[in-house]
């Protein structure tokens, strides 16, 4: 609606075209005001800078304004993105004028940064004056009302007695009550002014003076940078690097709704357009706070916390193998016609490939090479409680080791990904009776193995002194790998020895030889290599293992299999073969990265490395993070890291997680389809809304007087784990419960229908429409207790520099007597990420602020992952519903 | 519908040989479960085995009597559930009864020191003399001093949050057009993600020194605490007072715009009253947060026991009810410990009533919305 009166001033005179772009300029000049008052709040530029320093920040604010109006004025003028607002066009012209004209005073005249600012305000409140006049006058059109109103009144009359009360002061002290005398009266004055003439005087001549007032006293020097006010009664005062700003803050606020108000013709109109720039602008600072708390955390903490990463170049592509994947995934999506617009979009859908690409060839140049990328920089430690800068760097090396860890998450991801991508391959091509006895006899061979596996487990590997393991067990891991092995290479070889009339039609025709050939080999495959360590055996063909080996055949017989079938693709014009081929090419990387995830895993389960054309997997990577991978190194030249605060943190929240979401599922579910609804679950949905709000501290007491004596009297994980999960408790409760209400009643009563009952409803019905939500609402609840501070500092016992991590799945152990399972790990005290920055901040001066803030740099990260997917899932999910 | 599902389900249960295997299957489970709790009250040793023998028995039942096993587990969370949240109170209540026993009502009303009721303590606030309200040694107890920083730290953060919230909110639900708002609401979302010792850090580190050179401050003060911690009440006046605009029905506002009204004259003669009440929760919710905001506050200013002096002086510091508890704890004696538990209530009490309130408001505006329309 606005847009359409935007409009509109195209159709009125020439004389209130001038008054127009005035008073644009005239907001252009607050909004730079305003700007100019926040830098100079934080110090950024000091008030009394003047000279070359003066003209450095104004050439600087020059640039930025120019740059900003210069691009945006562009893409208008060339019609790329049409900017058809008078008023933002307006404002943009009013933006350049005032910073040429501000960087100009700044060159010609004498003046500090103070005085340009005071003058700044009363230029403002000239331009007020002249609008409100020119509109009095008759001369332009506007439609003002008889009075500003009672809401803009009663503003100033606060505006007016604060005023008074200062004014009053400063000439005959609080001493006497005369100041209240004066307080009042300048606040009734500005009432007045404001309420009794008509809309366009009222609403100009109040701020004038106002604006006008702060000006003066910043211009001439009353209040100015070296000014202090320290009065006696307050343990505090008042400074002019502090006053001024805030002054030019208030100012440039009052003057832009002032001139937006005029600019807008007064009336309902002047009204809605001054309101919502106000709006407008709260709106972007609350975002601007925001994003600056993030940024100056991360410049704080970054360099500390990234400080000796080395990694090897193979590592890096490995784990940049999902990107590349997301990359050709997002590249993938229609582009549209080819007009410009698209063209450019086109080019944003490529951008992201293009950079994945130039990426791996750089680590793939450092693999080939044998150079290394290296980029140094320095970070500050606390040596004897002054701090002392260290020479660190960030390095690519050469190395072609890669962890276990690293290769299994991403190949398991991107198996897991294709699969899901992948639909069906059933009842297509040629079933021979020989695929169909393999296919039955392939089950049957896993499940043996699976048996094997629970014997050895139960008996061990060598009952009474037979060494079954190193027989019986061998022998069945060298079978079954051979087996996997074969199936793995049963497409390739199919596809290949088919006689079909082309490529295609052969993959088409021996497309159930793929889902038997890598189902069925990774089946077998992972039987086999579990078998492996529970028989203690690890069968070597040469110098290599087996399992391995056959492993990285299967990946590079399915790889081979994809590229076949994509190459037979390109050559196919039938839309059915195309659309099989490309499930067998999915189903080929899905072989690929399942067949590669095993060969990390049995490298994982063995703990014998694995290298093969000098590239290997090994459980100790090339990866290394001193401040992730390590513990505090007293007396150390390098501090080491925070392993045992991230650890311990991993813990809390897993430990909270699976106490509270399975009762507050449990009791959403209840409450929700068996309870009748009522008194009682109102009842409940107050208390817990209740608890959620309840301080985090209150749960801390708790903790520590009820938790803490039962759970042997020290302070634990356990207890830490248990509170968080008090916490979490409400909230999983209140989302569930909120996502399983939200599933429409049509489900349930179709499900009904079809005879089904209540808690097969629930639980293939009800449950699958309302996971998102719940999943969402944990993932949101888990972010925020991952950063809860205050109760932990009571239960858990954190201390500063911790140099153990607590070994949770280490520290079970059986004994003879009841509870028969204990966990000493879990009854200790522990680190973890917020206490560690509490720890810091209550060590005073010996604390380190370097590692404080790359501690609070690596929590904003956890919680802000946790918060990014959360809302990224939440609205995922909202979409896909809002289309179905 | 739930009410014909459960009859269905019942006439089933009565058809003998399932009733007969179910109840066994749902009995053995609950016996188990009630055996172990109790066994975790008397000997807490032998519970783990018996809550072994409960999983195996209520794994038995899910294989065979899925449907009642799953009512029965869901109506155990929900029990555990309702028990967790009722105990915790309980016990709250019950560890603050000695110190309230001991030192009366002048823990919260008249500071008693040595036996004698000080009357006069609201003028020593005024005529500071120099007496101490807080020290556990020679047993002078009074929580008046942390009460009123607290009133002092959320009045600043209130002035903060309420006009700064109100304003976003207007903004979320009114102004922004739809793809700007996907971008604003979920960074007000992250900001009231961000945790709060992130923000103690960021005040400790930085905001403590711009308050001494530009305010002329030794360090902690008031002044920052409020304004920090109404940063991060922000983002909940936000959101609550976006769902109540968002909840006033469209027909009002269309009805207003098509009489010629603008959008801003629409919002603030219609919108607004209409969701005001809910507005006014937004607030009682973001002055709770405010109330029992620890990290932030107990990081910017971790001492002082006394009142501020002049009350109003926003320059000084003073623990507030939630730090006292943080810093205090650790080094407390037993008696002192009696008293932070008198503060945990406190904050317990005024923070879930303002809940209270609050949904009882907002559940009274969507009543009222219901039926205009």
């Amino acid at each position: 609606m606005s847009d359409a009166y935007a409009t509109t001033d195209r159709l009125v005179s020439a004389e209130s075209n001038v008054y127009d772009r005035g008073l644009d300029a005239t907001i252009a000049l607050s909004v730079v005001g305003f700007a100019l008052g926040m830098v100079t709040l934080v110090g950024l530029v000091p008030l009394d800078a003047g000279g070359s320093a003066l003209t450095g920040a104004f050439a600087t604010l020059l640039a930025v304004v120019v740059g900003a109006v210069g691009i945006s004025g562009l893409a208008s003028y060339t019609g790329v993105a049409p900017i058809t607002s008078q008023r933002v066009r307006g404002i943009g012209i009013g933006l350049v004028v005032s910073a040429v004209s501000l960087a100009v005073l700044a060159v010609a005249l004498p003046v500090t940064m103070a005085t340009l600012l005071g003058v700044v305000l009363l230029v403002e409140a000239l331009a007020l004056v002249a609008a409100g006049a020119t509109s009095r006058a008759g001369v332009v059109d506007t439609e003002p009302n008889m009075s500003a109103g009672l809401l803009a009144g009663s503003v100033f009359g606060a505006v007016g007695l604060a005023f008074g009360t200062v004014i009053g002061g400063a000439l005959v002290g609080f001493g006497s009550p005369l100041w209240a005398v004066v307080a009042l009266a300048t606040g009734a004055f500005l009432l007045a002014v404001t309420v009794l003439p008509r809309e366009d005087v009222g609403s100009t001549a109040s701020p004038a003076l106002v604006v006008a007032t702060l000006g003066l006293v910043v211009v001439t020097g009353v209040v100015g940078v070296g000014w202090q006010w320290n009065p006696q009664t307050l343990s505090g005062g008042f400074t002019g690097s502090a006053v001024i700003p805030v002054f030019l803050l208030f100012g440039t606020l009052l003057s832009a709704w002032s001139a937006a108000k005029c600019r807008a013709g007064f009336g309902a109109r002047g009204r809605e357009y001054g309101a919502f720039l106000v709006i407008n602008l709260n709106a972007f600072l609350m975002v601007a706070v925001m994003a600056t708390i993030v940024l100056f955390v991360t410049l704080k903490g970054v360099g500390y916390a990234v400080h000796g990463i080395t990694v090897g170049a193979l590592t890096l592509l490995v784990v940049l193998s999902p990107a590349l994947v997301g990359a050709v995934q997002f590249a993938r999506s229609p582009a549209g016609t080819s007009d410009w617009n698209t063209g450019v979009r086109q080019l944003f859908r490529v951008l992201p490939l293009a950079l994945v690409g130039s990426l791996g060839t750089v680590l793939a140049g450092v693999l080939l090479t044998g150079s290394t990328l290296r980029y140094a920089f320095t970070y500050v430690v606390q040596v004897n409680r002054a701090g002392e800068t260290i020479d660190t760097a960030i390095t690519v090396t050469p190395d072609a080791t890669v962890g276990t860890l690293l290769l299994i998450a991403p190949a398991l991801l991107l198996a897991v990904a294709f699969f899901r991508a992948f639909g069906s391959l059933r009842s297509v091509g040629t079933q021979s009776a020989r695929t169909g006895s393999v296919r039955q006899a392939v089950p049957t061979a896993i499940l043996g193995l699976v048996a094997l596996i629970g014997c050895f487990l139960v008996v061990g590997p060598s009952p009474f002194g037979l060494p079954l393991g190193g027989t019986l067990g061998f022998a069945a891991v060298v079978a079954g790998t051979l087996a996997a092995g074969a199936l793995a290479v049963l497409p390739l070889a199919g596809v290949l020895a088919s006689n079909g009339s082309s490529l295609a039609a052969s993959a088409q025709d021996e497309a159930p030889l793929f889902t038997l050939g890598v189902f069925g080999g990774l089946g077998l495959l992972t039987a086999a290599l579990v078998l492996q360590p529970v028989a203690a055996v690890n069968p070597l063909v040469g110098p290599v293992n087996l399992v391995p080996a056959v492993a990285l055949l299967g990946a590079v017989a399915s790889l081979a299999v994809a590229v076949l079938t994509t190459a037979a693709r390109r050559g196919s014009e039938e839309t059915i073969t195309r659309r099989l081929l490309a499930e067998e090419t999915r189903l080929g990387l899905v072989g690929a990265a399942g067949f590669t995830a095993l060969v990390g895993l049995h490298v994982a389960v063995t703990g014998v490395s694995f290298t093969v054309l000098g590239v290997s997997v090994a459980n100790e990577g090339s990866l290394s993070w001193p401040m992730v991978m390590q513990a505090y190194i007293p007396l150390g030249l390098e501090p080491g890291g925070i392993m045992p605060a991230i650890v311990g943190t991993v813990w809390l929240v897993v430990g909270a997680t699976l106490f509270a979401v399975p009762l507050g599922l449990g009791a959403a579910v209840f409450l929700t389809e068996y309870a009748e609804q009522g008194r009682f679950t109102a009842l409940v949905e107050i208390a817990t809304n209740a608890l959620w709000s309840t301080p985090s501290i209150v749960f801390g007491l708790f903790g520590a007087a009820f938790l803490i004596p039962r759970l042997g009297g020290d302070e634990s994980l356990l207890a830490g784990m248990l509170v968080l999960g008090f916490m979490l408790l409400p909230l999983v409760l209140i989302t569930s419960r909120e996502a399983i209400k939200s599933v429409p009643n049509e489900y349930r009563d179709a499900s009904t229908a079809l005879g089904v009952t209540q808690w097969e409803t629930i639980k293939s019905v009800v449950l699958p429409a309302a996971m998102p939500g719940v999943i969402t609402g944990v993932i949101l609840g888990v972010g925020r207790i991952a950063g809860e501070t205050a109760p932990l500092i009571l239960v858990l016992g954190s201390t500063l520099n911790a140099t153990n991590a607590v070994d949770v799945v280490g520290g079970f152990r059986f004994v003879a007597r009841p509870p028969f399972v204990v966990n000493d790990a879990l009854l200790t005290a522990s680190a973890s990420l917020p206490t560690q920055v509490w720890a810091v901040i209550a060590a005073g001066v010996s604390g380190s602020p370097q590692m404080g803030w790359a501690t609070a740099f690596i929590l904003l990260m956890v919680v802000l992952t946790f918060y990014a997917v959360g809302i990224t899932a939440r609205t995922y999910f909202r979409r896909k519903l809002d289309y179905e | 519908m739930t009410d014909e599902l459960s009859t269905t389900e019942g006439e089933t249960m009565s058809d003998g040989v399932s009733l007969d295997g179910s109840l066994l299957a749902v009995g053995g489970s609950a016996l188990t479960l009630v055996a172990t709790i109790l066994v975790f009250l008397v000997r807490p040793a032998l519970a783990l085995p018996m809550l072994l023998a409960f999983a195996f028995i209520t794994a038995l039942g899910w294989v065979t009597y899925q449907a009642e096993i799953a009512r029965l587990l869901t109506l155990v969370a929900t029990i555990l559930t309702v028990l967790t949240v009722g105990f915790i109170t309980f016990f709250l209540f019950v560890s603050a009864l000695p110190a309230f026993l001991e030192h009366g009502l002048g823990l919260l009303l008249i500071p008693v020191q040595n036996g004698e009721p000080r009357w006069f303590f609201w003028l020593e606030g005024a005529l500071p003399t120099g007496e101490t309200y807080w020290n556990p040694l020679s047993g002078a107890y009074s929580l008046i001093p942390m009460i009123w920083a607290t009133v002092v730290v959320t009045i600043i953060a209130g002035a903060v949050a309420g006009p700064l919230g109100l304003f976003g909110a207007l903004f979320i639900a009114e102004v922004a057009s739809d793809r700007l708002r996907e971008v604003i609401k979920p960074g007000v979302e992250i900001l009231a993600g961000i945790p709060s010792i992130v923000y103690g850090f960021i005040g400790f580190q930085v905001l403590n020194g711009f308050i001494q050179t530009n305010f002329l401050d030794d360090g902690a003060s008031f002044l920052i605490a409020g304004v920090v911690v109404g940063v991060m009440a922000l983002p909940t006046v936000v959101s609550v007072g976006e769902d109540a605009l968002s909840s006033v029905p469209q027909s009002m506002g269309d009805g207003s715009v098509a009489m010629g009204a603008t959008e801003w004259q629409t919002m603030k003669s219609i919108s607004i009253p209409a969701a005001f009440s809910g507005i006014s929760a937004a607030v009682i919710l973001g002055l709770g947060r405010a109330i029992g905001e620890t990290m932030a506050v107990a990081a910017i200013m971790a001492a002082g026991t006394q009142f501020a002096d002049p009350l109003f002086d926003i320059f000084d510091a003073n623990v507030t009810l939630t730090s006292l508890i943080a810093t205090q704890y650790g080094s407390a004696s037993e008696s002192t410990i009696d008293v932070l538990f008198v503060a945990g209530v406190m904050l317990f009490v005024i923070v879930a009533g303002m809940s209270v309130v609050s949904q009882f408001i907002e559940q009274r505006m969507q009543e009222k919305l219901k039926g205009n329309q």
